[in-house]
């Protein structure tokens, strides 16, 4: 009781003199950050000196990190990932709470769309500030289903291990988007001729609380930047976007590393230079420039930038590890960065034999592509549905993981094992 | 019941006198440390990483010491984490490379919401 009484003591007495030795670094480690605290509860904390060390406040407590999703598996609370069992992902158009949340900040806490503004600059002719109705007074709106997937999506299968949020399967989605064209925003600013890139910022808070830090600013080749299907987004399904999954204002990229496709978007610049904003360097979002075995060490100037997302499918009906009958439709979801999905095959008898599923075409580029047929099982027992999806470039999805040391890039086929009786 | 979980029931007891809308505190005695494997070291561990961030993102990783060594200098130089003292940084990397090695021993259960 003595001991615990002067440690108690000694850690109010770091919390007190926090404020005049910001460089007590233990005082510091034991608490929470003021910057984190405020950023987290959207104001500052004016008695912050008598919050007992490590507690959580109320209003972060109550707070449902998943309000308005349904069925997700939270795999981190702060910053706040989760993502959505294969079987809750069977709609053709993903419902926005079934979208998978990826953030790597602290949202912010004031997303008025009324009032929020995108600035275009950078090396442009025409640089702009211009609001949700700018944006639809003078653009085309469209409305695509476009497919996201964050380009860890499958890291909890690597062996050895790979840093980062261990996600499954479900770290993808096919919601409509609706919003302008990227292109025809960046057309009428100008883009120079010497642009290469387009560098993404938006409004959410480092985690340290640091606001000289961001939490990530990616980009994309400026070709990708003026294809047609990249959109800059304000309705999510018709609404308004979800808070996690960016309100009120967001890139929507298909087929590329999602996180490209910057949430609470508040500016996007043109560079005569690849961007080096935070995970943009580094390993981040890397992979190596030749093939590794499991675990090998690779040095970080081998690392080259994810551009497409590979070939991959995903078996949404029947959920993995249930009962069926003899008979049971099978379907699902196929897609492939920046091509079209040409076949998908199944097989339930672990990959010896394989049949072709019906395939729907996209409902436009970017979109997945709903397949879907009918299997039988001759006795009783324990089965395996596997799909493989083959593109349009002829590229089958592999049996084994293709090994990376940040873990990206898993598109190996997906099994869902069913008992048949 | 230890000294310490008294203490946190006085304590507790108090707070809810105090407070109109109290958090359901059920678990905390339990879950000090969050999702985090109760051993010697979880504490310094857990008040380390989670100024910051979830201890979550701490529970699913599966590293050697050599890439929990390299995780720490990654978070002090890239994300603004204070440094450790010797003492304390042998602490938390005895605790992790012990308890969330590259075999996984207390990879967390999913939960769904």
């Amino acid at each position: 009781m003595k001991e615990k009484n002067q440690k108690m003591a000694e850690k109010s007495r770091k919390i007190t003199t926090m404020d005049e030795s910001a460089k007590d670094r233990r005082g510091f480690l034991k608490s929470t950050s003021l910057a984190t605290l405020a950023t987290v509860v959207g104001a500052s904390v004016p008695f912050y000196r008598h919050l007992p060390n490590g507690f959580i406040p109320a209003a972060m407590a109550t707070e449902n990190v998943l309000d308005g999703k349904d069925g997700l598996t939270l795999l981190n609370d702060r910053p706040v990932n989760a993502e959505t069992p294969p079987e809750l992902l069977d709609d053709a158009i993903t419902p926005t709470n079934r979208h998978f949340i990826r953030n790597n900040g602290i949202p912010p806490e004031d997303v008025d769309a009324k009032s929020w503004t995108l600035t275009i600059d950078g090396f442009i002719d025409n640089p702009m500030e211009l609001s949700i109705a700018d944006l639809r007074q003078n653009f085309d709106v469209v409305t695509m289903a476009l497919t996201l997937e964050c380009g860890g999506n499958g890291r909890g299968f690597f062996n050895p291990p790979a840093k980062g949020n261990q996600w499954t399967y479900g770290a993808v989605a096919c919601s409509n988007w609706t919003g302008v064209r990227l292109k025809d925003v960046l057309k009428k600013a100008g883009v120079q001729s010497n642009v290469v890139y387009t560098a993404h910022y938006g409004a959410d808070a480092h985690l340290s609380g640091d606001p000289e830090k961001l939490p990530i600013s990616r980009g994309l080749p400026i070709e990708k930047a003026l294809s047609d299907n990249v959109l800059i987004a304000f309705e999510m399904n018709g609404e308004a976007l979800h808070p996690m999954n960016g309100a009120p204002l967001r890139l929507v990229v298909p087929g590329w590393p999602a996180s490209t496709a910057q949430k609470w978007l508040k500016r996007i610049q043109l560079r005569d230079q690849v961007h080096d904003g935070p995970k943009m360097t580094g390993k981040a979002y890397r992979v190596p420039a030749y093939k590794v075995s499991p675990g090998q060490t690779v040095p970080t100037e081998d690392f080259v930038i994810i551009e497409r997302m590979p070939v991959k499918s995903l078996v949404t009906f029947p959920a993995n590890n249930t009962d069926i009958g003899r008979q049971t439709e099978v379907r699902g979801h196929a897609w492939s960065g920046d091509r079209k999905i040409k076949k998908v095959d199944i097989s339930t008898d672990f990959g010896a034999t394989w049949t072709e599923a019906e395939l729907d075409e996209p409902v436009n580029r970017g979109a997945w592509q709903n397949w879907r047929t009918k299997v039988s099982f001759s006795q009783a027992g324990y089965y395996e549905i596997w799909a493989r999806a083959t593109d349009s470039e002829g590229v089958m999805q592999p049996f084994a993981i293709d090994w990376n040391p940040k873990g990206y890039l898993n598109n190996t086929m997906h099994r869902v094992g069913v008992r048949a009786s | 019941m230890t000294m310490a979980s008294l203490f946190l029931r006085i304590f507790f007891f108090f707070m809810s006198i105090f407070m109109v809308a109290t958090p359901a505190f059920s678990n905390e005695e339990d879950n000090e440390f969050g999702i985090l494997f109760n051993a010697p070291g979880v504490e310094t561990t857990y008040y380390a990483c989670s100024a910051c961030h979830s201890e979550r993102i701490v529970a699913q990783q599966g590293l050697s010491r050599k890439g929990w060594e390299e995780m720490l200098v990654w978070m002090v130089e890239e994300q603004g984490m204070f440094e450790l003292e010797d003492a304390e940084r042998n602490e938390v990397l005895d605790y992790l490379t012990t308890h969330y090695n590259v075999d996984r021993p207390n990879f967390p259960k999913r939960k769904t919401n």
